[in-house]
């Protein structure tokens, strides 16, 4: 028993420790106001100007809070109040073919502008929402995404 | 005694995996009827080209390519049903706070370079100093230089040609008083031409560094 939870605590740590080291940057923030949060390996840390943002964060805008961000790309993405967005890849390395931008909206307001991977690799774009799948082809556009109905 | 420790052992263990476990995010509340219902609105591009968007799920798919034309999925298995145009003052009621924090598009300047050179050509040196400008103007915290070459020579010969190219611009930048931390260099070598070309062929177009200024 012991040695089953030694091995798979050392397991899961390693693995864990292994996705954190690997988090790539993904993008830098450009505008906020009001209440804006990321949550990055379960901490929540408050939004600030020329902030970096990794892949595997979640964004989070409160009542009052907005937040625009560029992606190493160039994708720009902005948040309108109480929304939730989360970086769930970035790769951007076409020198060795790494592309892929998967962006996952809780619920919201956004607006966003593709970048250099749509124009490069459009099927390497994906940006995701409880009830849909959006494919992107160079172009500009909004998303809202009704929230469960709880206010904050 | 012994058993005692074991147990103990395994009740740190058990909390340490607690810590270590991988957040989850919780996305799913209670059910509310519409939670989750998705809109999506096509927009003009910043240089007023209108794209096309595909919206999917197990209903479907849906491709949008009006500016301003409305695609909406109720849940992930009903089809997907578009609307025509939407008045900009209704897109305003709804997007307006997001439009208003989206950032202004980065610029990107090209800069071009001699034969198997670190050295500028005339036109570009211009260019240069208004990459310059372009930093103060936005107050930029983020620049990206990215260094590349053609295709004539071996390709290790290239990846540290490119390299010596985007270190040259970098200098340059920091010489202007840019704050050299926000400054991040890359190299391409021949891999990510602008203007295609097979293996060996001098492109004076390739031979180039791209500053992005965020």
């Amino acid at each position: 028993m012991r040695y089953f939870f030694g091995v798979l605590c050392l397991i899961l740590c390693l693995g864990t420790n292994a996705v954190a080291a690997s988090n790539e940057e993904a993008a830098i923030v450009k505008n906020c106001s009001g209440t804006a949060f990321i949550v990055r390996q379960q901490r929540t840390l408050t939004v600030k100007k020329s902030e970096r943002i990794y892949s595997g964060d979640l964004l989070r805008t409160g009542r009052d809070g907005t937040l625009g961000i560029i992606f190493k790309d160039n994708t720009i993405l902005s948040l309108g109040p109480r929304s939730e967005l989360l970086i769930e890849e970035f790769h951007f390395d076409p020198s060795r073919g790494k592309l892929s931008i998967v962006t996952r909206m809780l619920k919201g307001t956004a607006a966003y502008v593709s970048g250099v991977i749509a124009r490069l690799s459009p099927q390497s774009v994906r940006f995701e929402t409880p009830s849909a799948t959006i494919g992107i082809r160079g172009t500009k556009f909004l998303v809202k995404v009704e929230d469960g109905g709880e206010e904050e | 005694m012994k058993r005692a420790a074991v147990k103990a052992t395994s009740w740190v263990m058990l909390l340490f995996l607690g810590a270590c476990a991988v957040p989850e995010v919780k996305t799913e509340a209670v059910p509310v009827p519409d939670a989750g219902r998705t809109q999506v609105v096509l927009m003009p591009d910043p240089d007023g080209k209108v794209g096309e968007v595909t919206v999917r799920n197990r209903g479907g798919s849906r491709k949008i390519n009006q500016a301003g034309q409305m695609a909406e999925a109720k849940d992930g298995t009903s089809a997907i049903s578009t609307q025509a145009p939407l008045a900009e003052g209704d897109i305003h009621k709804v997007f307006g706070a997001a439009l208003a924090a989206l950032p202004k598009k980065p610029v990107i300047f090209i800069l071009y370079f001699k034969t198997d050179s670190t050295e500028l050509t005339e036109a570009s040196q211009t260019t240069l100093s208004s990459v310059h400008a372009a930093i103060s103007d936005r107050q930029s915290q983020d620049i990206s230089v990215i260094g590349h070459t053609d295709r004539t020579g071996e390709k290790s010969y290239n990846v540290a040609l490119s390299r010596s190219r985007a270190l040259k611009i970098k200098k340059f930048l920091i010489s202007k008083s840019v704050n050299p931390s926000i400054i991040e260099v890359d190299y391409h070598g021949e891999a990510d031409p602008l203007i295609k070309t097979p293996d060996g062929v001098a492109e004076p177009r390739n031979r180039r560094v791209e500053v992005t200024v965020r």
